[in-house]
């Protein structure tokens, strides 16, 4: 298939990176083919109907300020919201929102469908085209040739997948989807480190069948905080989910039942999540647990599915019969879909640049569940750079990499691509050196002039933001200029005043009368940059410092070998991934300080030798 | 790197008679200007390569350390082809790691071990056949060595600094989860966060301390002998070196100035002073040499205080040892071979029930006694030992850790929000790999996943 003269870019999987990829280069302009298997399933859940999260929800924050589309859709299909940790300080508040999985596909392959530039293709791609050491296009299953100048591929949990029930499995992608053999074989074929990882989803029940009395209502936010710059108007909340817990009935069943468990009868060998724990791994592992929670979330508002969120599994349908059995509330509770639990092959991500395009395979990107990572938001900001940075290679523009200082984005992708995967990777706030500097109320602040100087983020929301800005800057301005007498008699300014942790700014500004009007998100936002003021300060110096220590360039052709006072273990090390600056080497795993700093020194003397030997030869 | 200034000891660690700190970098000559003072006032700038004569002085307290030289080497006619400046004084350590200590204060950092050397590499001072040598230099002292040294002599200290990690991780384990799971209801909290951070704190304080008993080990201890005049304590001072080392005359006011020579007793260095007895100066010199012995006997790890048993104790001899009462000292009886007149129970009570031994100077007698004694009591005893930190280096990270984790309680106390205090506790996590090898965020990671049954 070819579009009148050719694609650009082709993406492979409408999935949740698929979907950004494709919107991102199609909005910067390129003629952009989104190839998926079923046209049906683009954007779907896989897992949970939720969106954001600790960490999570910073990554959509993030998206969107580039311009991505998750935030908007989040907040458009989203039936449930809340804020988490609001109790604690603006680096840790997170939103986080129940969604209509059904809406959101929908509302997902609407917006592609209208992209200009993009076309919707489905087929099932069986191989990718190499020419000359550059991927160069697509072909499907039956034959049909897609070619463009960029790939990339977003085949989530579909390489090679096999599904798990009990010890019964079968080749699958997702639930009743077929797996990706081939493509899986020619990653393999290419050069590309392939291993195996594991996940798993819970059962869907049937909300009428389920005693609602038996669980603790866990109602949304009063006043919902949206994920995107984009979304006007009120959000509202439209179902309530629950809070439950199993016991000591439930955990007995699991126990007798292990032998059933294809993980811990040896069949799976791939591996998975700790962070998304099966009820079997939460059984085995915490034995002195008495009960573990569980929340019931609504799949949708057309649907009677109820996701039963901490209940992942892989045994047999009848032992998780017999586990819902054991639950007061549950215990008539029919099933609509099996719990499962899936193997899937992923491409280490070291195999990756920091574009997200593979080292062997020019031209050729990857994002997304392939690359060992997991959850929807992940994917989708893989997706998102991997559109970008196409777009850009193709546009011969300089790549898009963001820094660890300046976005989780930045975290997650360099986690990735210098450390590596073992198990599917979360991103965690902690994960974050500068966590306090990476907050959902400044993701604008970081990130929307580069959104806007791609392309993709709209002129009306640029227009909003600087407004915003102004506003905010006016506000500390008074806040600066302005003073309060305390009851000892001195005088601080109000934002003095506003680093106690116990006052806020709204009756801040009460006091001092002033003149504007300020958002919720606003505020949350100056709050923030106030209370965490000498943090923020010790933390953009601390940047500066070792951006310049770790922007030390390695030169391509360095000869490690001759670096002296390595070991032969640094010095393969150093081989095998070839660092292209200090920074890079020194996150190598398991290289020592030792090593990188006699490296340092290494090239500093042949930067110095350099010099004067330009200064021989120009005979001065 | 070669951006900041550096400063460090550059004499072989003891008690020399004469001991170098060094400065190198940008602002060596500014460092040094702040902390020393010429005593020619006039002397706004020094010449280089020429040494000028004055006093280190505490800016803040404006009190003198000591007297001392400074010299200016010019960039780049120097060590490190930096600006580098020498301040050569006295080579008690307790003098040595106060000019650090100043020198730190008005902006030098510490060097790293070899940093010197480093530099002179760097600098393009040392040619490439040196390369491998300063290699070798570089590596050999590294942490990971001075980890294996402190193993041989301390045994537990790596141990104790490997269960610090341990505790620090822990903490911070249980700080994580709970603000990145806030659904699941995990029992953290301030309280519990509180009560660790103390106790952490205590613990890192407890191997601060042990810096001065492994300095002790390290450097020898100072011991001075004060008493008054005649009282026999230059003849002690060479009974116990056995050797003529001092003048000794029947005259009171014979030693002036101080003298300083090592004693070692079993493995042990002990640093012996003698000096000018107390009593009515006859002379400006003497005058001199009990104002310095007063100081040197303050400086002191622990003292001699001599006394002559054959007279009456004076009000001089009650004035001395209710003055040191405070400081470690050794009561010794002096002169018992002639007829006791010192009511010995009286003065041990004035001592605060210090220790005291009966000897003989000048007939050699029980001598080995007080060498024992002397063992016995100012030897750092081997539960200290296991707190021993060797290097100066290793106490500073201690330090700072132990103020990170005074900022975290701070900020508890006050109510601040935990990502707040969070930040601080992950603020030791790089001091921490310095001294046992690089924490990685994973590790606390795995440590929440080992701890809570977390996820959905
Ligand atoms: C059973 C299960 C349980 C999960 N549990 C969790 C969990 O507990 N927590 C969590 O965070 N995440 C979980 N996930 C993962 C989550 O769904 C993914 O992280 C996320 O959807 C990955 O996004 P993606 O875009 O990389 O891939 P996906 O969303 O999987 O999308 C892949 C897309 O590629 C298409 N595709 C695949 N191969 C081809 C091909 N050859 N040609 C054309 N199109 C192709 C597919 O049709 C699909 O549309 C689970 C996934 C599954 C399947
Ligand atoms: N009988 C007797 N005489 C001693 C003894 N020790 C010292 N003397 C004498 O006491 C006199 C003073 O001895 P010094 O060692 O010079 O005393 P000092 O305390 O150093 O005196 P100053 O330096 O003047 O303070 C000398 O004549 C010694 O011989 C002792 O144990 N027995
Ligand atoms: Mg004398």
């Amino acid at each position: 298939m070819k579009a009148a003269d050719g694609f650009d870019v082709i993406v492979v999987g409408a999935g949740h990176a698929g979907c950004e990829a494709a919107a991102a280069a199609s909005a910067m302009g390129l003629r952009t083919c989104l190839v998926t298997i079923h046209l049906e399933t683009i954007a779907q859940m896989s897992c949970n109907p939720a969106v954001g999260g600790l960490a999570k929800g910073h990554l959509v924050r993030e998206i969107d300020a580039l311009g991505g589309l998750m935030g908007l859709l989040a907040d458009e299909t989203g039936i449930q919201f809340r804020l988490l940790n609001r109790s604690r300080g603006g680096a840790v508040q997170a939103p986080r929102a129940q969604c209509d999985k059904a809406a959101y596909r929908l509302a997902m392959k609407y917006k592609l469908e209208r992209m200009p530039n993009l076309t919707v293709f489905q087929g099932i791609v069986a191989k990718v085209l190499v020419t000359r050491g550059a991927a160069r296009g697509v072909e499907t299953l039956d034959g049909t040739r897609i070619e463009g100048k960029a790939v990339i591929l977003t085949p989530g949990t579909f390489l090679n997948g096999t599904i798990h029930i009990g010890l019964r499995n079968y080749p699958a992608g997702r639930a009743n989807e077929p797996p990706s053999v081939d493509l899986a074989e020619q990653l393999k074929k290419l050069g590309m480190r392939v291993f195996r990882l594991k996940t798993g989803t819970p059962m869907r029940l049937d909300r009428d069948t389920i005693d609602w009395s038996s669980f603790t209502p866990q109602p949304g936010d009063a006043e919902p905080v949206p994920f995107s710059y984009r979304t006007s108007g009120h959000l509202q909340n439209k179902v309530i989910c629950y809070l439950g817990y199993t016991n000591a009935a439930t955990h007995a069943v699991v126990r007798r039942n292990l032998d059933k468990s294809p993980l811990y009868g040896g069949k799976i060998k791939g591996i998975g999540p700790r962070y998304c724990p099966s009820i079997e791994d939460k059984v085995v592992k915490f034995p002195q647990r008495t009960r573990h929670q569980f929340f019931l979330e609504p799949e949708g508002l057309e649907t009677t599915e109820i996701y039963i969120n901490g209940m992942s599994s892989s045994l047999p349908y009848d032992v998780q019969r017999e586990i819902l059995g054991t639950i007061p509330g549950l215990d008539k509770a029919k099933i609509m879909r099996p719990a499962y639990g899936i193997e899937y092959d992923a491409v280490s991500p070291t195999e990756l640049l920091a574009t997200l395009e593979t080292k062997k395979i020019r031209r050729l990107y990857l994002a997304g569940q392939i690359n060992g990572t997991s959850g929807y938001e992940e994917a989708a900001a893989q997706g998102l750079m991997a559109g970008i940075n196409a777009a850009l290679s193709i546009r011969k523009k300089a790549p898009f990499v963001l820094r660890r200082d300046e976005a989780y984005i930045g975290v997650l992708i360099d986690d990735l691509v210098t450390t590596g995967v073992e198990e599917p990777y979360r991103l965690f706030t902690s994960r974050a050196e500068y966590r306090l500097l990476l907050r959902i109320d400044n993701a604008d602040r970081r990130l929307m002039e580069y959104g806007w100087e791609l392309g993709l983020v709209p002129k009306n929301t640029w227009k909003e933001y600087q407004e915003k800005r102004d506003r905010v800057e006016s506000a500390f301005s008074f806040l600066r200029k302005n003073r309060l007498k305390s009851a000892a008699g001195d005088s601080v300014t109000l934002f003095e005043h506003l680093k106690k942790p116990e006052i806020g700014l709204r009756s801040v500004l009460e006091y001092g009368k002033f003149p504007g009007a300020l958002s919720d998100e606003e505020c949350r936002h100056i709050e923030s940059e106030t209370k965490y003021e000498g943090y923020i300060k010790k933390q953009e110096r601390e940047i500066a410092k070792s951006v310049r220590s770790d922007s030390m360039k390695i030169p391509v052709n360095v000869d490690f070998s001759k670096v002296s006072g390595l070991t032969r273990e640094a010095i393969e090390k150093f081989e095998e991934k070839r660092p292209a600056t200090l920074g890079e080497a020194r996150k190598i795993p398991g290289m020592t300080p030792a090593a990188v700093q006699n490296l340092s020194l290494y090239l500093e003397i042949q930067a110095k030798r350099e010099v004067s030997r330009a200064r021989v030869s120009r005979g001065t | 790197m070669l951006e900041d200034t550096i400063i460090a000891i550059s004499t072989p660690p003891g008690f020399g008679g004469l001991g170098i700190v060094r400065i190198s970098g940008k602002k060596a000559l500014a460092v040094a200007g702040h902390i020393f003072q010429p005593k020619k006032r006039s002397k706004k700038s020094f010449p280089a390569r020429r040494p000028v004569f004055g006093t280190i002085r505490d800016p803040e307290r404006e009190t003198a350390l000591d007297e001392a030289f400074l010299t200016y080497f010019k960039a780049p006619r120097s060590y490190t082809r930096e600006d580098v400046v020498e301040l050569s004084s006295h080579g008690s350590p307790a003098v040595l790691e106060g000019i650090l200590r100043l020198g730190t204060g008005a902006g030098a950092r510490l060097a790293q071990p070899g940093e010197f050397t480093l530099r002179a590499y760097l600098n393009g001072r040392l040619d490439m056949l040196q390369a491998e040598a300063v290699n070798d230099l570089i590596r050999s002292v590294s942490l990971t060595q001075a980890r294996i040294s402190s193993r041989q002599l301390g045994g537990s200290l790596s141990r104790r600094i490997f269960r610090l990690r341990g505790k620090l991780i822990a903490l911070l384990s249980r700080v994580e989860a709970g603000l990145e799971f806030p659904e699941e209801k995990l029992r953290t909290g301030a309280p519990a966060d509180r009560r660790t951070i103390d106790s952490l704190a205590a613990e890192v304080e407890r191997l601060v301390a042990g810096y001065e008993a492994g300095r002790a080990l390290r450097d020898g201890l100072t011991l001075a002998i004060t008493g008054r005049t005649n009282v026999g304590k230059s003849t002690l001072f060479n009974a116990l070196l056995e050797e003529d080392r001092a003048i000794v005359t029947p005259y009171p006011g014979t030693t002036r100035d101080f003298l300083r020579e090592k004693l070692v007793i079993d493995d042990l260095v002990f640093h012996l002073v003698d000096m000018a007895g107390l009593g009515k100066p006859a002379h400006p010199v003497e005058k001199t040499g009990i104002a310095r012995g007063q100081k040197i006997a303050r400086d002191a790890d622990g003292l001699l205080v001599v006394l002559d048993a054959s007279r009456k104790e004076s009000g001089e001899d009650e004035r001395l040892v209710r003055k040191y009462r405070a400081k470690k000292m050794l009561l010794v009886f002096n002169k018992s071979d002639l007829p006791g007149k010192i009511d010995r129970r009286m003065v041990r009570e004035l001592a605060g029930g210090s220790p005291s031994i009966d000897v003989s100077a000048l007939k050699g007698r029980n001598i080995d006694k007080l060498r024992e004694a002397i063992r016995g009591h100012f030897a750092p005893g081997p539960a200290k030992e296991e707190d021993v930190i060797l290097h100066a280096r290793q106490k500073d990270l201690l330090q700072a850790i132990l103020e990170a984790l005074g900022r975290a309680a701070g900020l508890l106390a006050k109510g601040h929000s935990v990502e707040l205090y969070a930040e601080e506790i992950r603020s030791c996590l790089p001091l921490v790999g310095e001294l046992t090898g690089q924490v990685r965020i994973g590790e606390v990671i795995d440590d929440i996943f080992g701890r809570f049954c977390v996820g959905k």
